[in-house]
Order: structure tokens, then sequence, then C-alpha cells
């Protein structure tokens, strides 16, 4: 009897655990290999929201620190030894974690690339476009212009994949405003103090130049103008909460901010829920194009002012959602937390 | 071997530690196995080659902070002239840029020795130097590698009369990193010119006195860690199959392993033994770390304290020796 008890209650057990494996307990692990920048922050935060919003993930494994593509390829190899079922990755670049990638793919794990493209075929991509995203905030600060004049170029990290691709989309654009120069082309390494700093020394040349760009390094730059009692000249950034917030607010500023969402760390989660639940997207690429939002026609301020949000971090880009991709609310991203946190 | 345990007592502990560390982590993930050994032993590669660079630098009483910059450069260099090239001609590749290595490790040598500068100045100079030339040969993430060279790092070699069950547990990548750092490091051991190493880092006015030609050695020494650097960028490459022109972690990562593998930071003490095994220890906290799910901005703090505890409990150990 005691026997018979205990089978019933054996196998009450175990149905019990074939029911909740039904219920899709996902593991998902995370690569990423900046720390400590707004944008990339938001991108962690969007997954942890997403994940949890789902509530189809039993926990998240996040791999997320400074480090180089090989590191990476740690990274990611640890993930499959941790027997997550997908991961999404933020890759350190386009073709170096390829071999990671198919080792995961091979063991029936699923892989989603988010921000930038991956080569390796066996993964899903889900990437802002970084060529369109300088194209057009450029094309649009050249017409501003006048189309002839100088303007100094700030861009980010020296030798990293996204800015090598902006670096094409940026020159594309001047290669359609013969009159335009590069007046002072730096690397703000993508690090606010930085990026200030280079500015600040190039106002002091007392050169005289007509627009900036910035490669998302951009609420300092205004502040620099502010501080030193200079006249404003236009200024192209991204859509970070602080710059949105100027662009709004401040006298004689004229700009406009380039969309660049951190939300799709969230969309790719999302995508690797599809993925895992057997649904397979039409195609294994989607690339999220960017928006401008300029503050010179009533339009464009309409959209800046329904963008802006002075309750986020001003380095975080305001689109703290994609519609369609993520479900969380703003105060489950802000928040930060993921499944059983 | 009381008395080798007791004269080895660093590297004894830190195989114990890492024994401890591997049955941790089988108990955190039962199936741990043969594939993490050999995930553990590809991600330690390029670390253990910058530590093993740092080493011989350190011994000999100075300290190399290019050292991650000049990995950057052989590995794009690699990288770049393999690009579109035949097999056959990544041989010579390899070849060139370990030349290369050496080459850059001479120039760092030579700049402090005609100098007289602190090594640390220099060296802190030729890191932003070696990284401007990295970004002069390669912009941006690119490249490629030749196939069987990306092959010596993938999978375990079976050797006939071994069952791969056995083999299996000692991957490619191991036994390339063994053989890679013996080739250099045993003729270096056996030298007049490896004991004049660790003559000058120990008194190199007595070992002038004793007739070493301190400055010849220590350019010699800073050549060697550039050519340990050129493998720790040869190994980049072969890993990712593309070159990458910003440095890596690996220069805190080799201060790190050297101080954990108990050489002396003021020079003429330690082996090359330890800091490898500092390395898989280190890597093995981060696999460890990464099962555990450990919140991202703590493992960062755990990976510093662990290194400081041990660092601590090693020194007292060593105190104690010397009053007993």
């Amino acid at each position: 009897m005691k026997r018979l008890l205990s089978g019933v209650l054996l196998g009450a057990f175990v149905a019990g655990m074939s029911s909740t494996a039904l219920a899709s307990d996902y593991t998902i692990g995370v690569s990423n290999t900046v720390q400590g920048n707004g944008w990339r922050e938001e991108m962690v935060c969007a997954m942890k929201a997403q994940a949890k919003a789902s509530g189809k993930v039993k926990s998240l494994n996040i791999a997320h620190r400074n480090t180089d593509a090989a590191g990476q390829l740690e990274d990611i190899r640890n993930l499959i030894e941790a027997g997550v079922d997908a991961i999404v990755v933020n890759p350190a670049n386009p073709e170096g974690i390829n071999s990671a990638i198919k080792e995961a793919t091979d063991k029936g794990i699923v892989v989603v690339a988010v921000d930038q493209a991956v080569t390796e075929p066996s993964a899903y991509v889900l990437s802002n476009n970084q060529e369109e995203y300088a194209y057009l905030g450029a094309k649009w600060l050249f017409e501003e212009i006048g189309g002839k004049g100088s303007v100094v170029y700030m861009r980010g990290a020296a030798g990293a994949a996204a800015d090598d691709d902006r670096d094409k989309g940026f020159k594309r654009a001047l290669a359609e405003y013969p009159d335009v120069k590069v007046a002072h082309e730096v690397f703000t390494g993508w690090q606010q103090d930085q990026g200030k700093q280079q500015i600040l020394d190039y106002i002091a040349t007392g050169i005289p130049f007509d627009g900036v760009w910035t490669s998302g390094i951009d609420n300092v730059i205004v502040d620099a103008f502010v501080e030193s009692d200079v006249p404003l000249v236009p200024i192209v950034g991204a859509d970070n909460a602080g710059f949105v917030g100027q662009l709004n607010s401040v006298d004689g500023l004229v700009g406009a901010a380039v969309t660049n969402p951190g939300s799709v760390g969230g969309a790719g989660v999302t995508l690797a829920i599809q993925l895992l639940d057997g649904d397979k997207p039409d195609a294994q690429t989607v690339l999220v194009d960017p928006q401008l939002w300029e503050n010179k026609t009533e339009e464009g301020k309409a959209q800046l002012a329904a963008a802006a949000d002075p309750s986020l971090d001003p380095e975080w880009p305001v689109s703290i959602m994609i519609p369609g991709w993520t479900t969380y609310s703003k105060e489950d991203i802000i928040a930060c937390k993921g499944p059983g946190e | 071997m009381i008395r080798f345990l007791r004269s080895h007592y660093w590297i004894t502990g830190l195989f114990a530690i890492l024994a401890l560390l591997l049955v941790i982590t089988k108990i955190i993930q039962p199936e741990y196995g043969a594939s993490g050994i050999d995930s553990l032993a590809r991600a330690a590669l390029p670390f253990a080659f910058a530590a093993a660079a740092q080493t011989v630098v350190v011994i000999a009483g100075g300290i190399d902070l290019s050292i991650a910059s000049m990995m950057a450069v052989t590995s794009v260099t690699a990288a770049v002239m393999m690009d579109g090239a035949s097999e056959e001609y990544a041989i010579f590749v390899v070849i060139f840029v370990l030349c290369l290595g050496a080459l850059m490790g001479t120039i760092n040598g030579l700049l402090i020795v005609l100098t007289r500068v602190p090594d640390i100045v220099v060296t802190l100079a030729m890191l932003f130097v070696w990284e401007g030339v990295a970004l002069m040969i390669l912009k941006a993430p690119g490249g490629a590698a030749a196939e069987w060279l990306k092959g010596l790092l993938v999978g375990s070699l079976s050797i006939p009369g071994i069952p791969d069950a056995v083999t299996v547990w000692f991957p490619k990548s191991l036994i390339l990193l063994a053989v890679c750092l013996m080739a250099v490091w045993i003729p270096f051991r056996r030298s007049r010119f490896g004991l004049s190493v660790y003559a000058i880092g120990s008194n190199s006015l007595a070992a002038f006195r004793t007739g070493v030609s301190v400055n010849r050695v220590k350019v010699g020494a800073y050549a060697m860690a550039g050519l340990f650097a050129a493998m720790g960028g040869l190994v980049l490459t072969m890993s990712t199959g593309i070159g990458a022109p910003i440095p890596g972690p690996y220069l805190l990562a080799s201060v790190a392993a050297v101080v954990l593998g108990g050489v002396v930071l003021g020079g003429g003490r330690g082996g090359l033994l330890g800091p490898i095994v500092a390395v898989f220890i280190l890597r093995l906290v981060r696999t460890d770390l990464t099962f555990l799910a450990v919140d991202p901005n703590i493992t960062t703090i755990v990976e510093g304290t662990i290194m400081v505890v041990v660092v601590m409990i090693g020194g007292l150990l060593a105190v104690r020796g010397r009053r007993s």
C-alpha cells in the first residue's frame, strides 16, 4: 500500500514536472562586451524586462563585461556549457565570434544577434542599421548648413565595427555634398567626458565651423557650447534622453536626433522566444531602420516633444520600446529586473 | 616529496585551488566535462601567452604595459597578411609575425635601456604607440586566418594507441599552449641568458659586478616578451578568424596572473608554471560565475576579491615560512 501510494505520488510529481516543462521555462543566455555605457545598459535592461514580461523565461544568464571578440567566444562557450536554450548576443564584431555561434547552433541553441549583424548564417540577426543611422543625420546636417561649410566629425570608438559602418554612411552623405569639408575628426570612444573635452579643446582654437555630427555623445557637446558661451551651431546626435530634452528646451539650438533604440535587446529576446516556440520569422535578418527627429519643423518638434522623457537617465535612448517587439512597460525597463529577481 | 611540496608550496597551492574549482564546477554544472575543458583551454590561450610575456619581464625586474597592444599589432598583421592568401603562405606569416613581436619587444627594451626612463613610463607610452600602429594596419575588425591555423585550436588530437576517451581530455589548444611555452621556456631556463635574467631582476648591480651585461639582458627579456605577445596575437587571430585593432583586456589580466602565479613583482623570483595555472584559475572562476548567473556587475568584484585573498594568504604563508 505504502509502495503504491509513493508510486502514485511519484507519478503525480513527474506529471507536475512535465506540465511545468510545457509552460515553456526557457533559460536564455546574454553576451555583451561593453559595460558602463548608457546605451548598452538600456539594452541589457530591455532584455531583462522583456524576459520577465514574456512569462516564458525561467532565468536569464547574463555575461556582461568589457572584453574583446576572444572574450566573447569564451562567454558564449560558457553559456553553451551552462545549458541555455537560446543566446542573445551583441557581437563584438561581425566575424570574430562565428565559431562559437556555430558550435551553439549545432547543439540546437537558438542564437540571435542584436544591434550589429554577424556573418554566421545559422544565427538570426535583429540589428540597427548603423550605416543608415550616420547617413540620415549627416545628410540632414549638410542640408541644414546650406550644403557648404565645415563640420566637426565626432566618431565613436576607433576600430569598432559599428563605428566603421557609421563612417561609411557619413562618407556617403559627404560625397553628395562636395562643398562640405570635415574641419576636425576625432574619436570620442563613446565616452561622455572625452567627447566634451575634445569639443572644448576645438572651440578653444577659435577655428570657425558650421556644424557638429556626433556618434551619440551629444548632450555634453551642447553643454560645452552653452558653458563656453559661444554661438550654437547645428548639432546631430542620437535619441538619448538628455539630448532630446535639450532639442526641446535649449534656446537657439538647432539639431536632430537619430533613433538608435537600445531596446533592440528586448526585441532580440522576443525573437529568441518565438524561435524556441517554433515560429520562424520570414527573414533571417531584420534591420531596424532609424528615424530622424529635428527641431526645425512643427512636425519634427511634435515628434521630439512626444519622445522627450526627463524621467530617463540622460544617456539612455528615449526609444525604450519597439512596437510589435517589446511588451514590457516603462516601469519594467527602468526597474531593470529580470525573471526571478 | 615533502621537500618538493615545501619548496614549491605556491605552485602546489595553485594546483589545489584549480582542482577545487574543477570540483565546484562539476557540482554546479554536473554535465561539465571534456567539452568544458576544451572551452576553458581555448579561453585561456591568449591570457596564458600574455601572462608568459609579462612573467619574463617581471622576473627581469621590469614591467611591460604594452603587451595587449603588441598582441593587437601582431593579430591584425597576421589577419591582414593571411586575407586572401594561400594556406601555405600562412607558415611564412606565422614566422614573420613571431619575428615582428620580438622586434617590437626589442624596441621597447632598447628605449628603456637607452633613455634610462623607467620601464613603466616607456611601456605606457608604447601601449599607445602600438595601439596606433594596430589601427593604422587595420582600422576596423577584419582580415582572415588560414583554415589549418584555426583547426589547430579545435577539438582534440587522436593519437594511435591511446583511446579517444583519454585524448578528449587533452584538447589541441592545451597541447599547443604547452608546446609553444616549453619550446621557448626550457631552453631559456637552461641558458646563460636565462640565469642572467633572474640575476638582473634579483640585483642588477650584483649581476653587473659578476660580469652580466645588464642592458643587453634586459633588451633580451623584452624581446622574449614580444615573442610571447606575438604568440598571443596569433592565437587571437586563430580563434576569432580575424584581427581586431582594439586591444583586449590582456594587460591587467597578465599582471593579475603574474601576481597570483607567485612571481615577485620586484623581480628575480618566480617561474612560468605559476602564472599559467593562475590564468586557468581566473578563467574557471569566470566560467563558474557564468554558470551561477551571478549579476554581471558583481562578477568583477568577485574576481578581484578572490585575487586579493589568494595573494594575501600567499603572503602570510611566505612570512611564516621565513620565520620557521
